[in-house]
């Protein structure tokens, strides 16, 4: 499991220690990925949408979910891990 | 086409093409870093199933 967001690592150290999450958060401050998975319009999104997916073994889309409910999202998707 | 017509047309192609990818296609591959400076890149997780999940700000409810 991966998060993204358009946050520095600053803000996501501290967002990942309040949470305790047991995957990395990515600093894409840059919008690259944002924009490469539909995430964001362009490099001056403030924030990403709340999209998700599930990437199979061989690199590819298994699952697209357009819209995710950030609280129980990554709590439901690690337990199909 | 009037020029009105012509610049909407542009604009829907500059602007309009954001879309979510769709079941089968390949994932972008990317490289970014973490939250603890660690670079992470999608094409060595090749193997795993990974879920990439988009969230709008750090540290925000719901």
């Amino acid at each position: 499991m991966i998060g993204v967001s358009f946050d520095t690592v600053e803000e996501n150290r501290k967002f990942a220690k309040k949470f305790d999450f047991p995957f990395p958060l990515l600093c894409d401050t840059d919008r690259k990925i944002g924009i490469a998975y539909g995430a964001a319009d362009s490099s001056k999104d403030e924030y990403a949408r709340r999209i998700a997916y599930v990437i199979d073994e061989n690199g590819k889309i298994a699952q697209a979910h357009a819209k995710v409910d950030a609280a129980s999202y990554p709590r439901e998707q690690l337990a199909t891990l | 086409m009037s020029l009105r017509g012509g610049l909407r047309f542009l604009a829907k192609q500059i602007f309009g093409g954001v879309r979510m990818l769709q079941t089968g296609e390949t994932a972008p591959d990317f490289e970014a870093v973490d939250h603890n400076g660690n670079r992470v890149k999608l094409s060595e997780l090749r193997g795993k199933k990974v879920v990439l999940w988009f969230y709008p700000k750090a540290d925000t409810p719901g």
